[in-house]
């Protein structure tokens, strides 16, 4: 299997300027072809930027936008994943990523899991995706993609890898917040990322791509630190902290057959028990087990 | 923890840091650099301006502003009145020498004396303004002193930067519209034992850092020997009680007084309405603040 760089485009997108964004996507796809890159990843709401608020409707693009078309044909030949939000034809509004590949829209990820708790507001402005697929790609491997808060539930990960993901890509807004001193990286947001990545390519046996934006919406800063993670849990790559720019890392896709191999825990799950336990579960919550005691 | 400052020996710390509150101040400048580069560029301003009162908030902000977009593009106004230390003034202008940056003395004096008479002979706000307590006296020049900032930043073609802190601000220690109005503020979020960390950090004078914090509305006023508690104590209460969500019952259990607690979290509950912008009645379709909601800035909005 082919050695694949990876570029993760580590940006500060203008806030609620589309065609700004735009621009700036173009250039990095081509700074990332340039540079060799088979995959190019672009943040969460890389397109638009995070702290949209009722602005969110004014940037919404269908999947049919000819400025999406633009993109994929300007990454022929590469992957490319981009963020923006996405109108469907009923008229709701996703926090959406997409593969980009052969001048098409590849596969579309709608954010599953919305925060709006603290300093989250993501519900009252935007529907909530339903559906948690891995995808073919051009690389050669199964893609999953996850936005952000998605991996903040172990069920995204999980779901992705079992359902044929080699390479699980996760495109953050993550606002930096808890300066406390005490924390490995200064910044107690980015140690607990830190740590969901490194946990997720272990259990999942999967590579882990983690690409999150930089700059400042009103209030919030965020914090890149953007990383590839191995199959082994090994860190192959981290990008500067709060730095813009397009940053690439090589990977081997070989990897995940030889650690799947040694540590053969997917092989090993057991989803039919997941799912009897879960169906169990999911009546009880409702009410409907025979049993319920609550 | 104690923190030593440069060449002073270790018995001598330069203020009581608590550890929970110890941040990585690296970390902090970094963020709050790129803070107020993006606050100005988002508005369409190259400059900043604050006023400089030769305390530690202000200090620490000129300089953090300087950090961030130059000094040359920081114009610090110190604005005293009659009765203000003249101690106060020097450490300002050290401050303004440290950095290099642009500054202007505007008295308030006349414009305070206006109002309230001086020698027994009324102002505009009639003779019994002559009697005002110190609290209407103290409010009106932190006023004046915001209308002189406000206006110096149509001169110098600048935004404002807000020096208050996160203690000040959750006890209701600052005037409406006075010191806390400002364009954005970027030490809003630290506590006063964060803001002498940050600032022995970057190099505000460590006499600005060793004097006692004051509002210097009168001579001699300090700000702990009028709230009758320490800035180390005060601070570990607001954190555990507002950011960690303890209890009462958990804070005394951690050692906290009870009356103190109760004491903090009646001065929190009371100055809510400073933190928050005002309510407008609900008439219309869409309200500003209740279902009309956009970030400050978008396309359109900088200044051109």
């Amino acid at each position: 299997m082919q050695p694949l760089r990876i570029a993760l485009a580590q940006i500060a997108p203008r806030l609620g300027d589309l065609e700004a964004n735009l621009t700036r996507h173009h250039e990095l796809i081509a700074e990332a072809r340039g540079q060799g890159a088979g995959l190019v990843i672009f943040p969460e709401l890389g397109l638009t930027g995070y702290q949209l608020q009722d602005l969110a409707a004014d940037v919404a693009v269908r999947l049919d936008d000819p400025r999406l078309a633009g993109l994929a044909e300007a990454a022929r030949g590469m992957s490319a994943v981009v963020s923006f939000v996405e109108e469907s034809a009923d008229h709701r509004l996703f926090i959406a990523a997409a593969l980009l590949e052969d001048g098409l829209i590849r596969h579309v990820h709608r954010k599953v899991f919305l925060p709006t708790y603290g300093l989250f507001d993501e519900r009252r402005f935007f529907a909530a995706g339903d559906v948690v697929r891995a995808t073919p790609s051009r690389l050669g491997v199964g893609v999953g993609l996850a936005v952000c808060e998605d991996f903040w539930h172990v069920s995204t990960p999980h779901l992705l890898a079992m359902d044929g993901a080699h390479l699980l890509i996760n495109v953050s807004s993550s606002p930096g917040r808890d300066l406390a001193s005490t924390h490995d990286v200064g910044l107690g947001t980015a140690a607990s990322w830190r740590t969901l990545m490194r946990t997720y390519a272990q259990l999942t046996t999967s590579f882990v791509v983690f690409c999150n934006r930089v700059g400042v919406d009103e209030s919030l800063s965020f914090w890149g630190g953007s990383e590839v993670i191995g199959p082994t849990g090994a860190t192959v790559f981290g990008a500067p902290m709060f730095e813009e720019g397009l940053f690439t890392a090589d990977i081997e896709l070989g990897d995940v057959r030889r650690e799947r191999i040694t540590l053969p825990l997917l092989r090993d799950e057991r989803p039919e028990l997941v799912a009897r336990e879960w169906d169990r579960i999911v009546a009880g919550r409702a009410g409907l087990a025979e049993d319920a005691g609550q | 923890m104690s923190v030593a400052g440069a060449g002073t020996p270790p018995e001598e710390p330069m203020f009581e840091l608590p550890h929970e509150l110890a941040i990585d101040t690296g970390v902090a400048r970094r963020v709050i650099a790129d803070f107020i580069r993006g606050q100005l560029r988002q508005a369409g301003f190259e400059r900043a301006v604050l006023g400089l009162s030769g305390g530690i908030d202000s200090a620490l902000v000129a300089f953090l502003v300087a950090e961030a977009i130059g000094p040359e593009r920081l114009l610090c106004v110190m604005m005293p009145y009659r009765t203000s230390s003249p101690a106060s003034q020097a450490d300002a202008e050290a401050v303004v020498a440290a950095l290099g940056c642009a500054s202007e003395l505007v008295e308030i004096t006349a414009m305070v004396d206006g109002y309230f008479g001086v020698d027994g002979v009324p102002g505009e706000g009639g003779p019994d303004a002559l009697d005002a307590s110190p609290l209407r006296r103290g409010n009106f020049m932190a006023r004046m002193r915001m209308a002189t900032l406000y206006d110096r930043s149509v001169t110098w073609r600048a935004l404002v930067v807000g020096t208050g802190n996160k203690t000040e601000s959750l006890i209701g220690y600052t005037t409406l519209f006075g010191d806390a109005a400002c364009a954005f503020n970027p030490i809003g979020d630290l506590y006063k034992s964060q803001v002498r960390q940050l600032a022995a950090a970057v190099g505000v004078p460590e006499t600005v850092i060793r004097k006692a914090p004051s509002a210097d509305l009168w001579p001699g006023q300090t700000d702990e020997t009028e709230a009758g508690f320490t800035y180390p104590v005060l601070d570990r209460v607001l954190f555990w009680r507002v950011d960690r969500r303890r209890s009462v019952d958990e804070m005394v259990a951690m050692g906290f007084e009870a009356g103190l607690v109760e004491r903090v979290d009646r001065m929190i509950a009371g100055s809510e309405f400073k933190r928050q912008v005002p309510p407008i009645a609900k008439l219309g379709p869409r309200t500003a603040g209740v279902d009309y909601l956009y970030p400050r800035r978008r396309p359109g909005s900088a200044r051109p």
